[in-house]
Order: structure tokens, then C-alpha cells, then sequence
């Protein structure tokens, strides 16, 4: 029996639960009355686990690159690695793809010990490295040809070719294709031997908002057809559109890992109404003195916590009242951005 | 051994090649391009002519048939000195850089051998100590000569001899020279800057890591590679050497040693190439170096002009550099046919191949710290 603090959606309030591994409970709030569901997940099974790294290392002179992590991904899940430039996930990667040697810990592939199974490991994975360049003067079919003739495992080239859309490229020289093409190309790559684990290590850098947008179709397609995927990136856009599981990184340690939803629930505030360009001076003391929880965000803008549906009509009927002039207001919810910052005090982008 | 790599390697690497005009440019046509220059400005000519002049106080016809000798070479230009004129002075006065005397009796001592085979006699052969290239070319020609007249005289014995010897080999043309060194020249910038760009290019663009992830041992890798860079070495050596066959004649000797000196030269190279890039990671760096390395050897490894045209200095440089045994081992084996010159010099290529790859291997690594 596992026992679950959860947080009534409509009123804030506190409920403990208690179910068994894998039961999903109905709970009402004492408070309000909202029905909701609490899941208890199962525990995870060794056979379901496709990577897993324990009190992994890795220090450089005085630098801790990365500090004593654990995680682990499941089979055909996304999972995202998320943390700034210099963070420790490019590190982390690659020591999982043995191109670096840990300092300390254990990270294991598909039930086996890297350490020791490495190259028995090769013919499952495959692997788009970091900032990956491939043979300027190949075409995409010969590039493609050519790392295939590594593997004994005969794959149809033709297929990888259709599947990645690469058709029309087939035959065009590698050093013209553009940058999300290339990026296209670099996941082919990865997949040239039908591997179980493929590993993207920031595979949108750099490319402009379309090629990053046909970059995500490729991995969520991937994921789809259920592959297991590690994902490095530090756009949180990325994993938060492609990742099952997210793993959060900063200076080396994991400050929060898990769903998407889990993470915004048990680390994100409640949904957020912002008043943009407020024209009353003394809006903020007066909504503060009618309870509302307010954060000044500068230039006149003021966000509201909303801690029940109710109280969004109660601070626009106030706003109303006030006579308070302003530009715009919306209401979102907390995002990874958001997490990252109530986690470490900076934004991601200013974190890199 | 994985085969199917290999080949697929060794395909698509002169698929690639051939379609970088830059790189077919350096390998094939600016080698062909030096000859035909080179070619033309010291074969097209003719045989070199240098302004000799000649003082002979001897009156004999011996004297006189060494002089007829010297001007049928076809390399002198001959003028007769007074015999009251002060040599040295003369030749100061006229812009000589070389001259002989002959001594009064030196046809007298050649007479006299024949009855006493322990005398012998010297011309002085005199030079401007500050012109360093005519000088010693024109003493190792005139050297050759008398060897050659001493065999037509005395049958060999030399009873007829200078101050001081030359190797060079009289009866060869510049371009005969220059065909060996132009291959070693070439060979080593592939090579070099081939392995610098494996090394550096392919590290920074993450193909290397990419690869150790793959299945292939950093042993294929390196022997495709190697397969390609010899083919490499072969097709610009053949195309050197057939340019110098067809338009400037030069003389082949085709021969095992020739094989195993391109071989030997193709990776030690290489493994030179492997240890700058392994050392110098940014790739324009490492260019650099190559070019520090490889630039000086052109000039000081006896390349393009033969290692007696320079200073003792720099002879004895020469002397440390990889580059100056494979142009001496090629020359030996394919132009001048001595073979136990060819295995002296090829000994050393052996050596510094077998050092430079072994280093180079050692240190490459794929692995990031």
C-alpha cells in the first residue's frame, strides 16, 4: 500500500490517499467536493527498463561535470535529458555511449553492464552525436551505405530512406543539404541497423523553427514505431512535446525527474493569471489586501496565483471595480521554464 | 576483419576524392604541373653550360685531349686563360665562378705512370667560395670526367685526380633528379594532411565518436583507410612518373624496392600526419603544423635540388629529416639503379615508417577524455 498527498485541482486543497501499485482511486475532496483519479504506478521491472545509470560520475581536475546521478528510461518511452549549456547532460550521454569513461558509477543497456558488454551493446543502439557532421563529398544514400556495411545486420536502406523522407535527397551530396536536413540525415544514420535504443543528443540545435518542427515529427514518429529514445536538449518546447519522461538536469545533478504532468504538479504553481501593462500604481496593494496572490513581474505586468476557478472571475469583477486599466491578460499553466527556475533561481536560457 | 567495410570504405572514399577537385588538384595536377615547369626550365634548355676557364701549362696532347674532352660534354663553355695571367685574378676580372689549371707536367706524369703506376698528378680546380650552386655542380661533372678519362687512359687506375670528390652522377639530367623527389614530396602532403584532416575534421565532426559506438575496431578503420591512401600515393606516383617518361624521357627502372618504398613512405606519413593531429586538435592548427613540418623538408630534403648544391649546414639537417631517405631511395631504385644505395636509404624509410605509424596508432585515440 502506497499513501499519495495530492492537490485538489479546483481548490487547493491537501488530500492523502492510499492504493496498491498499479490501482487507480477515485478521491473526492473533503473541501470542495472535485472528484479525481490518483494513479499508483507500478514499480519498474528490470525487463522493462532499457537503460539505467547508478551514481554516475564524472570529474575533471576540480570540476564536477556530472555528480553521483541515477535514472533510468523504460523501453519505447521518450526520454528527455533537459538542462542547460554545460549542465552535464552532453557528458552523461556519452558516457552511457562509452565514448567517455565514467569516474565512478554504473550504467547498464538493456540489462547489461557497458563496462563489460559494450560491443555486444552496439548492434541495439544507435546514436546521433552532438553537433554530428557526416562525410562531406558522400551522397545521402552513400552515407547511408556506407554506415550500414559497419553492421552485420542487413537493413533496407530504401526504407530508412522513405521512412526519414528523404527521398528527393537521396542522391544529393551531403555537404549541400541544409542544416535540418543534414539533422535528417544524422538520425537515418542512427537508425541503419534497426537499433532498440537510439540516442539524439540535441538534435534541434541550431536549426530554424521549421527544421526543428520536422526534426520532432521524425522523433515522435520514431516513438511511435517503439523505439526507445534518449533525448539531450536544453528547449524545453522539445521536451515537452516529445518526452514521456523528463529528467532535469543542472550543474551536474538531477534537481526533478518525471512526466511532464507530474513534474508541473508536484513543482509547478498554480495556474497563473498575468495582467499585461497595468496602468493602476496601487493595484498590487489593494489585490494583496483582498487575499489574491500576487508576483510584481516589472513594466506594469502582474501575475496572479489562481488557486480555484472561481477566483478567476472574482479578480477580473475586481479588476472591474478598481476601474484598472491594462493591455491584455492570460491564463496558463506553469511550464518547464517555470520549474526550472523556481528549482534553481535562473532561467534555462540564462542558465546556458 | 569486417570486409564489408573495408571495401565499402575504399569505394567510397575515391568516389569522394575524385569528386573534390581541390584535393585531385594537389594530389595529380600540381605535382604534373612542377615537372612540366621544372622541366622546362632546366631540361628544355639542353644540358646546363657553364663558362669555364682553362689555364694549360702542360703542352702535351694528353692535356689538350682532356680539354677537347670537357668541351664535347656539352656543359662547358670553354676560354682559354694566358698562361702569364694570374688565375684567380683572371677569373675575378671576368666574372669567372669556375676554372682548372693544368700543371706543367701533366703529361709528362701520365707518360711516366706507365713505367711507375705510384705517381699521379692533380688539376686545380678553382671556384668562387661564395657562388654556392654552380661550384660544386660544375666540380662533380668535371670529377665524373676525369674518372672517365682515367679509364681511357690508365684503365681505370686514377693517376689523374682534384682536391676534392662529388657524387653526383654526371650522366643524369636535372629532371632525372627532380621525378623522385617531386614523388616523395607528393606522397608526404597527401599523407600528412590526409591523416591530419581523419584526425581532426572527422574528431570535431563527431564522426569519430559516432564510430565508436559502431561496430568497427579503430584497427579497420585505419587499415581502410590506409588501403585508400596507397592507392593514393600509387595513382599520383604513376601519373608523375608517366608525365616524366612521355614528355621528358627520364629512364625507369621498375622494381620491387620502388613498391615497398612507396609503401613504406605512405604510412610513415601517415602515422607523422596521425601524431600532429592527435597533439594539435583544432583543425586549422594542425594544418599549420603539417605545414611547418612538411614545408621545410621540401626545401632542405634535397627535393628539388640536389643536397651537394647546399651548405655543409644544411646537408647535415638533411640528414634528420624523413623526407631526404625516401627521395634518396627512390632515386636509387628507380632512376640510378644502385641497389645497395636503394636498401641503405630504404633501411632508413623502413625504420621511420614503422616508428611514426606505431606512434601514431598508439596515440590515436577515438575515446574523449
Amino acid at each position: 500500500m502506497i499513501e499519495k498527498k495530492v492537490r485538489c485541482l479546483q481548490c487547493g486543497n491537501i488530500i492523502t490517499s492510499s492504493g496498491n501499485p498499479g490501482e487507480v482511486i477515485l478521491v473526492t475532496c473533503p473541501e470542495c467536493g472535485k472528484k479525481g483519479k490518483v494513479t499508483y504506478k507500478k514499480e519498474i521491472q528490470s525487463d522493462d527498463v532499457a537503460i539505467e545509470a547508478i551514481n554516475l560520475k564524472k570529474v575533471y581536475g576540480d570540476l564536477i561535470a556530472v555528480n553521483s546521478i541515477s535514472f533510468y528510461v523504460r523501453k519505447g518511452e521518450v526520454f528527455a535529458f533537459l538542462g542547460p549549456n554545460g549542465a552535464g547532460k552532453t557528458t552523461t550521454v556519452e558516457m552511457i555511449e562509452s565514448i567517455r569513461q565514467p569516474t565512478e558509477g554504473t550504467i547498464k543497456i538493456l540489462g547489461k553492464d557497458i563496462s563489460r558488454f559494450f560491443n555486444e551493446i552496439k548492434d541495439k543502439i544507435g546514436i546521433l552525436p552532438q553537433e554530428f557532421f557526416s562525410f562531406e563529398r558522400f551522397t545521402v544514400r552513400e552515407t547511408l551505405l556506407y554506415y550500414a556495411s559497419l553492421y552485420k545486420k542487413n537493413v533496407d536502406i530504401n526504407e530508412i530512406i522513405s521512412m526519414m523522407d528523404l527521398k528527393d535527397q537521396e542522391n544529393k551530396l551531403y555537404m549541400n543539404l541544409s542544416g535540418g536536413l543534414k539533422q535528417r540525415v544524422g538520425v537515418a544514420i542512427a537508425l541503419v541497423n534497426d537499433p532498440e535504443i537510439i540516442f539524439l543528443d540535441e538534435p534541434s540545435t541550431g536549426l530554424d523553427p521549421k527544421a526543428r518542427r520536422e526534426v520532432w515529427e521524425v522523433i515522435a514518429d520514431l516513438r511511435r514505431k517503439g523505439k526507445t529514445i534518449f533525448l539531450t536538449t536544453h528547449y524545453m518546447e522539445e521536451a515537452e512535446y516529445l518526452a514521456d519522461r523528463i529528467v532535469i538536469i543542472h550543474k551536474g545533478k538531477i534537481i526533478a525527474e518525471g512526466a511532464l504532468e507530474e513534474l508541473i504538479n508536484k513543482y509547478g504553481d498554480e495556474n497563473i493569471l498575468r495582467i499585461k501593462d497595468c496602468k493602476s500604481k496601487d493595484i498590487i496593494s489593494k489585490l494583496k489586501e483582498n487575499d489574491f496572490e500576487t508576483i510584481s513581474e516589472g513594466n506594469g505586468d502582474i501575475a496572479i496565483k489562481i488557486k480555484y476557478k472561481e477566483q478567476i472571475l472574482e479578480v477580473l469583477s475586481f479588476l472591474k471595480h478598481e476601474c484598472v486599466d491594462y493591455s491584455t491578460i492570460d491564463i496558463r499553466r506553469s511550464n518547464l521554464e517555470e520549474i526550472f527556475l523556481k528549482l534553481t533561481g535562473a532561467k534555462l536560457r540564462e542558465a546556458s | 576483419m569486417n570486409l564489408k567495410f573495408i571495401k565499402t570504405d575504399l569505394s567510397l572514399s575515391v568516389r569522394s576524392w575524385l569528386r573534390s577537385k581541390g584535393t585531385v588538384f594537389w594530389t595529380i595536377l600540381f605535382p604534373v604541373l612542377l615537372i612540366l615547369i621544372f622541366g622546362a626550365i632546366f631540361s628544355g634548355q639542353g644540358d646546363i653550360e657553364y663558362k669555364l676557364a682553362v689555364q694549360n701549362f702542360d703542352d702535351t696532347d694528353l692535356s689538350t685531349q682532356f680539354i677537347e674532352m670537357l668541351e664535347e660534354s656539352t656543359f662547358f663553355n670553354i676560354t682559354t686563360v694566358d698562361n702569364d695571367a694570374e688565375m684567380a685574378k683572371y677569373m675575378q676580372e671576368n666574372d669567372f665562378i669556375i676554372g682548372i689549371q693544368i700543371p706543367s707536367d701533366f703529361g709528362e706524369t701520365i707518360q711516366e705512370y706507365f713505367g711507375d703506376n705510384t705517381v699521379s698528378i692533380n688539376i686545380t680546380y678553382y671556384t668562387d667560395p661564395t657562388e654556392q650552386t654552380t661550384g660544386p655542380i660544375a666540380q662533380s661533372i668535371i670529377s665524373g670526367m676525369l674518372n672517365e678519362y682515367n679509364n681511357i687512359i690508365t684503365n681505370s687506375r686514377n693517376v689523374v685526380g682534384m682536391n676534392h670528390e662529388s657524387i653526383l652522377g654526371e650522366e643524369f639530367d636535372f629532371i632525372d633528379y627532380f621525378v623522385p623527389g617531386m614523388i616523395g614530396f607528393t606522397i608526404m602532403n597527401s599523407m600528412v594532411y590526409g591523416s591530419i584532416e581523419r584526425n581532426t575534421k572527422y574528431r570535431k565532426d563527431g564522426i569519430l565518436r559516432k564510430l565508436l559506438t559502431m561496430p568497427v575496431t579503430r584497427y579497420d578503420w585505419i587499415f581502410s583507410k590506409m588501403l585508400f591512401m596507397m592507392f593514393l600515393s600509387f595513382i599520383s606516383t604513376f601519373v608523375i612518373l608517366i608525365v616524366g617518361i612521355l614528355v621528358w624521357g627520364i629512364g625507369i627502372q621498375m622494381n620491387i624496392f620502388f613498391f615497398i618504398i612507396i609503401i613504406g613512405t605512405s604510412f610513415m606519413f601517415s602515422g607523422l600526419g596521425m601524431l600532429i593531429g592527435r597533439f594539435v586538435k583544432d583543425q586549422e592548427t594542425a594544418d599549420v603544423a603539417g605545414g611547418a613540418i612538411t614545408f621545410p623538408m621540401m626545401f632542405l630534403a634535397g627535393t628539388f635540388f640536389p643536397l651537394d648544391q647546399m651548405p655543409d649546414i644544411l646537408q647535415t639537417i638533411a640528414q634528420f629529416l624523413p623526407l631526404y631517405y625516401v627521395n634518396e631511395a627512390l632515386r636509387n631504385a628507380v632512376i640510378y639503379g644502385d641497389i645497395d644505395k636503394t636498401l641503405f636509404f630504404m633501411g632508413f624509410v623502413i625504420a621511420f615508417a614503422i616508428i611514426f605509424f606505431s606512434l601514431g596508432v598508439i596515440f590515436t585515440k577515438w575515446k574523449e577524455d
